[in-house]
């Protein structure tokens, strides 16, 4: 049959046996009881072929394959990221693979593994903040998450040198690494170059500055969330809805996330933007015009988002693990952590170049919520900000 | 019976009974085949968005319906969730129909160079991702846009128009309306000519033959594509989200927050209020469309006129005046945007760079292993793409052939073949990641699939209706008494539906893997899900990736995605169009 509908009716049935063929090649099914090789989704290339050695019983020699588990910027900016910096310092010096695994849900993913019960892979988790180890601590006791997702972390050497503000596990299971600060971005060229930002918050619902802040919606967003939380520091908990409320009315534009909102801040829709007082770090490094990245700390303050690291507790190569948190913590780490993390660093004493601080700027004063404060509140506060503001 | 069809079919069937036993076979073939894709659905679709939808009714393993009663008996979700995402929904439906059916006119009703071209470009839409539509967008109608420097430059006041409710509606009709377009101008060329000629032989003016002949037969295409847009807008998450600020969240943020949140009895409860909504809506239309369907004979088109006609009267020069204010508004759309875009991808403040491409070249040759590369991105959607249309096509043509016969219960054949269009892309990918990845226990073996075959079965699932919307309405008002013959002269069911159904909706076929493909490339929210952390990325993905604190890298791979699209439609197209008969 040459014909069209012969034609047509191979490639009919053709489609059919191929999609069972592929079907097959990507199961598997194995005893319920070996629970052991429920396998793990592959996830780079170098995984794939250092599988074999990782599925070994932890022995009392140091394993030679350590997962990091991170977010995708870490290691995957478009501009600096600080992830293959690390891997071939580690590298270098000890003798071990340092593989990365960078899920869009960052924690969530292992969290969502826990409950379901299924094994990863992952050592250590880098870049976790307070209030996603609140999210760890909530989800215990869900479905299949019994124990203890992270180990508490042991005697570190080189870490008593962590900066006392930043510790925020009061388990001692996360260690801070670096830490960034939210504040406005702003921008001089603006309004006929006579634009200046206000010192305070109260100074930002003046009708002057009507329309010309852009910040990010607190559910959705950790720079949004970190700003409504700096506006319960400074109005408390029951003062910052109504604040939140002048701001609306003072024609605030909260968008979904930082980068939707960064973009329309370059496309110059409001002089103002909430993001990272470290944003000239990557300006002065394009070469872009300095005064379109003006920073403002709001009543000389800014809200303080240390970032930490914590190794899983069924790790099987906690020995290495420890070893590599130590090794984040050295000086000349640090330094070269904080800046192509564009950060600052968690210890006080980080060689970094001297201009690194003429375009890091640091608050006067930081401002955080503890642990305990933000378990006790952050759902509650997060679910009353999007009640009343979508209500609007 | 004169056309070359009918000639070709009665030597066939000829054949076939003769070939008795195959006969026998084949009778047992349709039914078997539905048992396949029940089977199919029941494992890539419904088993998994079970698997999430169980956390609205059971808590700590009881079933108490606790989680969806309390968001359904909660006033702010109920009322102004609900009711916000369902007028955002109607407006968004009301300019995307506006929009698309003049496009449908131009492209049904004239002919020009470059028309197949440009209808397959309308799918190009579907497959931009969202945050590149939310930065075009700025960069054309924000206060510094393309569009206020066009005001200024003329001496017209500049417009504020981002953020905003409007912002919003024009973004859900650039998605939208390209595919309200393409449903009608499909239906408007399988109008029958010769019921046009009758009622004006029979005196009608040219307005009421349009009336009475054409506009009905558009109706249903018109509905189908309206509540398509209706259904994904009611489900909109990225473009409220980036352009309207989050005064005007939608219930799909207010979802995906509870599951950032692990809240995850809440975003179930949402998910299945949103289902709810969307399938009710579906079955009602579902029904209009059943009390349409009437057969129709003569499959003799309406033939297209020259778009620059010989001759000029003062009806044809306003129509064509018509056409080229609607090129404008088409530009202004669709193209400024996707122009600002490229535009992004080659400039910084201004000055012309390709850094942009520099950098994607670099990415390839020195990133990392751990690190989102081009290439494989390209291949990953390029590869999951056809594995879509090897799942999708067959699935979505049995569907359509089962949805068109006549049986009891086809209602509900009808309506769970379009659910998998209503249930959100965080919800599938979510079930699918549960369900699949992460394995069921049956028989004492705990069955897994890799997260490739889980993004090609959330990839098929979204698409595979658009295969049975697209090849329905042709097998419908398909000339019954071909097939009559056929199975009078011996022909079985399967051989029908093969050798003669199939074929004389070829056309059909071939627009539902040009959706199906569309899908499966622009598809992010559910890929990402089961892609993270794994090698299976794609191209919308890596565009997320490269996002940062310029936009470059970002825009420049969002234009190779654009570029690839556009060339495999085309490819898809033309394809197809050897099998036009």
């Amino acid at each position: 049959m040459t014909d069209e509908t012969g034609r047509s009716r191979r490639r009919f049935l053709g489609a059919v046996g191929a999609v069972g063929v592929a079907g097959l090649a990507g199961c598997s099914a194995q005893p319920v009881a070996d629970e052991a090789t429920s396998e793990p989704p592959a996830t780079t290339d170098d995984q794939v072929t250092t599988e074999g050695t990782t599925t070994g019983e932890p022995t009392e020699s140091m394993a030679d394959t350590l997962v990091v588990a991170t977010y995708p910027p870490f290691v995957n900016a478009p501009s600096t990221s600080p992830g293959a910096w690390l891997k071939r310092e580690f590298e270098s010096e000890y003798d071990a693979t340092l593989v990365y695994q960078t899920p869009d849900s960052e924690l969530n993913y292992y969290i969502e593994r826990a409950v379901q019960g299924v094994d990863f892979e992952a050592d250590v988790y880098v870049g976790l903040d307070t209030g996603q180890l609140i999210d760890v601590d909530s989800q215990r006791g869900e479905g299949q998450f019994t124990g203890s997702l992270f180990a508490e972390a042991s005697d570190l050497a080189g870490g008593d040198a962590i900066k006392d503000g930043l510790r925020f596990d009061p388990e001692g299971r996360a260690v801070p690494f670096d830490t960034g600060y939210i504040s406005l971005v702003w921008n001089a060229t603006m309004d006929g170059g006579e634009f200046v930002a206000p010192e305070t918050f109260e100074d930002l619902t003046a009708a002057e500055f009507e329309g010309d802040l852009i910040a990010q919606n607190p559910t959705t967003s950790t720079t949004g969330e970190a700003f409504m939380l700096h506006t319960i520091d400074a109005f408390g908990e029951d003062g910052y809805l109504d604040y939140w409320e002048r701001l609306q009315d003072n024609g605030v534009t909260v968008l979904g996330n930082w980068s939707d909102s960064y973009s329309a801040y370059l496309n110059e829709e409001a002089p103002m933007v909430v993001s990272y007082s470290t944003d000239q770090v990557f300006a002065s490094a394009e070469g872009q015009d300095l005064d379109k990245h003006q920073i403002r700390f709001l009543n000389d303050q800014g809200y303080a988002n240390p970032e930490g690291m914590a190794r899983f507790a069924d790790s099987d190569a906690p020995r290495l693990a420890e070893r590599f948190m130590e090794f984040m913590l050295r000086p000349e780490i640090q330094a070269g952590i904080a800046q192509r993390n564009v950060a600052f660093p968690a210890i006080a004493d980080a060689p970094l170049p001297e201009d690194y601080a003429q375009y890091a700027k640091e608050p006067p004063e930081s401002v955080t919520f503890t642990y305990d404060e933000l378990e006790a509140n952050l759902g509650t506060w997060t679910d009353q900000w999007a009640r009343r503001f979508a209500g609007g | 019976m004169d056309r070359p069809v009918g000639a070709a079919l009665r030597r066939r069937v000829n054949g076939v009974r003769t070939a008795s036993p195959t006969a026998v076979a084949e009778r047992f073939a349709l039914p078997l085949l539905a048992a396949v894709t029940a089977l199919l659905l029941a494992l890539l679709f419904y088993y998994p968005i079970a698997t999430v939808f169980v956390d609205a009714v059971v808590e700590d393993g009881r079933l108490t319906f606790g989680p969806l009663v309390e968001v359904a008996t909660d006033e702010f979700y109920l009322g102004r969730v609900l009711g916000f995402t369902a007028y955002q929904a109607l407006l968004s439906t009301l300019l995307s129909v506006l929009l698309g059916l003049p496009g449908a006119w131009v492209l049904a009703r004239f002919e020009f160079r470059g028309r197949d071209t440009l209808r397959s470009v309308t799918m190009v839409p579907f497959v931009v991702p969202s945050v590149l539509v939310a930065a075009a967008f700025y960069a054309t109608f924000g206060a510094n846009g393309t569009l206020n420097a066009a005001l200024s430059a003329i001496g017209l006041p500049r417009v504020d128009l981002l953020p905003s409710l409007g912002a919003i509606l024009v973004a859900h009709a650039f998605y939208n309306a390209p595919l309200v377009t393409r449903v009608v101008a499909a239906a408007w060329e399988s109008v029958d000519a010769g019921a046009v000629e009758t009622a004006r032989s029979l005196g009608a003016s040219r307005r009421r033959a349009f009336r009475d002949v054409v506009l009905p037969q558009l109706l249903p295409a018109i509905l189908t594509g309206a509540t398509l847009t209706f259904v994904f807008t009611f489900a909109t998450f990225a473009i409220p989200l980036a352009l309207g600020g989050s005064q005007y969240a939608t219930i799909e943020v207010f979802i995906y927050s509870a599951r950032q949140q692990l809240e995850y009895g809440r975003a179930a409860s949402l998910a299945v209020l949103e289902t709810g909504v969307s399938l009710s809506l579906m079955a009602l239309y579902l029904r209009y469309e059943r009390a349409q369907a009437a057969e129709r004979r003569g499959i003799r088109t309406l033939v297209r006129r020259p778009l620059w006609p010989d001759s000029w009267t003062r009806g044809r020069a306003l129509r064509r005046l018509a056409i080229a204010g609607y090129a404008v508004v088409v530009a202004l759309v669709f193209v400024a945007p996707l122009a600002s875009m490229l535009y992004a991808s080659v400039s910084v403040d201004g000055r012309f760079t390709l850094d942009a491409y520099r950098f994607l070249v670099e990415r390839q040759a020195t990133g990392a292993a751990f690190q989102v590369k081009p290439l494989p991105a390209i291949v990953n959607s390029l590869v999951f793409g056809a594995a879509t249309l090897l799942l999708a096509v067959p699935l979505g043509v049995v569907m359509g052939v089962l949805t068109t016969r006549r049986f009891r219960g086809r209602w509900l054949v009808d309506a769970l073949s379009m659910a998998p269009l209503v249930v959100s892309g965080i919800v599938v990918g979510l079930g699918l990641l549960r369900g699949l990845v992460f394995g069921f226990e049956a028989f004492g073996y705990r069955f897994t699939v890799t997260g490739a075959v889980a993004i090609v079965a959330a990839h098929a699932v979204a698409a595979y209706p658009f295969v049975v919307r697209t090849v329905a309405p042709p097998l419908d008002s398909l000339d019954r008494a071909l097939v009559d013959s056929a199975r009078a002269l011996g022909a079985s069911r399967a051989r029908a539906v093969l050798d003669v159904e199939l074929p004389l909706v070829w056309p059909g076929v071939v627009a539902g893997a040009a959706f199906a493909f569309a899908i499966s490339i622009g598809e992010f929210d559910a890929t990402v899900i089961l892609a993270e952390g794994g090698g299976t990325y794609t191209m919308p993905v890596a565009v997320e990736r490269f996002i940062g604190r310029r936009l470059g890298p970002a825009t420049a791979m969002g234009t190779v995605l654009l570029a690839v699209t556009a060339a495999s439609f085309v490819v898809i197209e033309r394809v197809g169009g050897e099998f036009r008969g």
